[in-house]
């Protein structure tokens, strides 16, 4: 499938996995290639279950990225097929979604190799629900390429890679009003490669907390989206 | 009877032909004797370079006033082997060894075989451990080489800019076993930092990378660092910034881009883009070139080293290479950093095994060049069985004097 990039890739919807938004909620990639430097924003998309339920956040966090720090930055993100080699061009790639989710085999060496190559998979449980099918699904196929998923202790260097999390990682909306399993998560759980993060896992359901348009920042009394900036600080320094 | 007695001492001592003494083969006896009795011309015929010992040995029978001379029976290989650390965290000694005899050289250690060199030429080895020395054996020479240093290296600085260049740079170095310190710019007052960060000098690190622009402030003090001795790699368009261009190898050149899907083929790094190394100085050498490009090129600078590296984006080689891309970026930045790196040497202990890595230029050094063969060698046997026979001559003559004046009764 590969590389869902280029303005003509609204318009391959089957090719691209049936991308159903429109491009200003979603920005795809223009260029055969990441400009040399540019830090690209990668969502990715498997072959089961809703890759694409979070189509605001890229946006919303490059506008963070942007915001806060001076790297160079790419305006618009990008899709990335799982099961493609195109996964190697993006060692951040984000992948979240509701519904189960079973790798093709392809994709799960994909995830192997480009966890021991030194790429990190950041994925969310848009569920928000320890006994929801994502959750489950994911973590027995996130185990089975990479290896068990550990918590990881709030004392990690990636609350601390910009801005301080002192207390962890921070609650979601979603987790303080009871919705999905009414629990608050006090960790995320990660598969290291050495003492390095190659799959960063969380249950709070960041996809629901981030999933707005970044204008909208100007609403809120603190910008949720600071630990995001921490995750894509960490993946670029660690 | 003063006859009889110079006949008896040259058979039992026969001083060869015209004074000179050949031995061949076996030389322990030889030196032995020569040693108490130095004949005029000592001349040995080898069939093999001799071990340090005997060479010495005649060295010193050529230094006490002999004169002692060689040939051999058939042609001495010149071989050379020498094994030292090498600039890498992993304790790795590097063998080098070169023979140009055309024969059979086999190497190897205290715990056994390491290699074979069927036509001998010259090979270079990555050893992780030496058990005692490195012998490299053929027909006619055996050189034996140990390191005798060891390195002391300090931590490797990165700067730059927050990204995934300098991320999996880092990564590889750490991973290859080297200590790093980085600084790297997330934002205008923001920098991510590792390891021991101190003023750059000698004392504290063993090389710096400057990745882009973001050092061009600290580019003064950087280039004092080079001319103090230390190593400095300068990568993409860093050279650009503040007073790199002074030291760099050459200009930055215009952006290449990479050929499109080369990164998993045999020759990956064809394709990286890259800023080339444009106008190398009269004083850079280039190490490596692309299409008449050169890519990277390096130069002395007062007591240190300055390299400038083209390529900007080596982290897609390690991402989007083959299976061995990782490992081979790894080994490939440790190298560059190894060839420019500040690692002073320290001595091993004493008590190291004796070596001997140029075995024919050692005899050549000591003995000087070979003397041809005599045309007809001396016969020291036939001079031998002459005063034998003299001695017997007279001896048997004096006793029939002798019996015949008894039988005679004459006295």
């Amino acid at each position: 499938m590969g590389l869902c990039v280029g303005p003509d890739a609204w318009a391959r919807g089957a090719e691209c996995g049936e991308v159903n938004v429109p491009p200003t909620r979603f920005p795809i990639l223009d260029s055969r290639f990441p400009t040399s430097g540019e830090f690209v924003f990668a969502t990715a998309q498997y072959e089961s279950g809703d890759w694409d339920s979070a189509p605001l956040v890229p946006s919303n966090l490059i506008d963070s990225l942007a915001r806060y720090t001076s790297l160079p930055v790419a305006p618009t993100g990008a899709i990335v097929a799982l099961a493609s080699e195109d996964l190697f061009r993006f060692p951040l790639v984000f992948l979240t979604g509701h519904l189960p989710v079973r790798f093709t085999d392809a994709e799960r060496t994909n995830v192997r190799r480009f966890a021991d190559r030194g790429g990190m998979l950041f994925v969310d449980d848009h569920n928000h629900d320890i006994d929801g099918a994502f959750h489950k699904t994911a973590v027995e196929e996130l185990t089975r390429a990479v290896g068990t998923l550990s918590q990881l202790p709030n004392t990690h260097p990636i609350y601390s890679a910009f801005f301080k999390f002192p207390d962890g990682p921070p609650n979601t909306s979603h987790e303080l009003n009871g919705w999905g399993d009414n629990l608050v998560h006090s960790h995320l759980l990660a598969a290291m490669r050495g003492n390095r993060i190659a799959v960063l896992y969380s249950n709070k359901d960041y996809s629901s907390e981030w999933g707005y348009h970044p204008d909208n920042k100007r609403f809120l009394a603190i910008d949720n989206t600071k630990f995001g900036v921490n995750i894509i600080v960490y993946a670029l320094t660690r | 009877m003063t006859a009889m007695a110079v006949l008896l001492w040259r058979a039992i001592r026969p001083p060869g032909e015209a004074g000179v003494d050949v031995v061949r083969g076996d030389l322990r006896g030889a030196l032995a004797r020569w040693t108490v009795a130095p004949a005029p011309e000592m001349r040995v015929v080898l069939d093999a370079a001799p071990d340090p010992r005997t060479r010495d040995w005649l060295r010193a029978l050529a230094r006490a006033g002999g004169s002692v001379r060689w040939s051999s029976s058939r042609p001495l290989g010149a071989a050379a082997v020498v094994a030292e650390p090498a600039v890498e965290p992993n304790g790795v000694t590097r063998v080098r060894l070169a023979s140009v005899s055309g024969e059979a050289v086999s190497v190897a250690d205290d715990a056994g075989a390491i290699d074979t060199l069927p036509r001998g030429g010259a090979r270079e080895l990555e050893l992780g451990t030496v058990a005692g020395a490195v012998r490299a054996s053929g027909a006619t020479f055996t050189a034996t080489s140990v390191a005798r240093d060891s390195v002391v290296l300090r931590p490797v600085l990165v700067l730059g800019t927050a990204g995934w260049e300098s991320k999996f740079t880092i990564a590889a170095l750490e991973e290859r076993g080297w200590r790093v310190a980085s600084r790297v710019r997330v934002a205008p007052s923001i920098d991510v930092t590792q390891g021991p960060l101190g003023g750059i000098d000698t004392a504290r690190y063993a090389a710096v990378i400057v990745l882009d622009s973001t050092a061009a402030a600290s580019s003064n003090e950087i280039a004092r660092y080079a001319r103090q001795g230390g190593g400095v790699i300068l990568v993409g368009n860093a050279p650009r910034s503040g007073s790199f261009a002074g030291i760099a190898p050459g200009r930055v050149g215009a952006r290449v881009a990479g050929v499109a899907g080369a990164v998993t083929g045999s020759a990956p790094r064809t394709g990286l883009g890259g800023f080339p190394v444009s106008s190398p100085g009269a004083e850079a050498v280039v190490l490596e070139s692309r299409g008449g490009v050169a890519m990277i090129a390096a130069r002395r600078l007062d007591a240190g080293r300055v390299m400038q590296v083209g390529y900007d984006e080596t982290w897609r080689w390690h991402m989007a290479g083959s299976d061995e891309s990782a490992a081979a970026h790894r080994a490939w930045w440790s190298r560059l950093v190894a060839a420019v790196a500040y690692a002073p040497l320290v001595p091993r202990e004493s008590g190291l095994p004796s070596i001997d890595e140029t075995p024919l230029a050692s005899l050549v050094d000591a003995l000087g060049s070979p003397t041809p063969m005599p045309a007809r060698p001396a016969a020291p046997t036939d001079n031998t069985r002459i005063t034998w026979m003299l001695f017997m001559l007279i001896a048997v003559s004096l006793f029939a004097e002798w019996t015949s004046r008894r039988v005679r009764g004459a006295r």
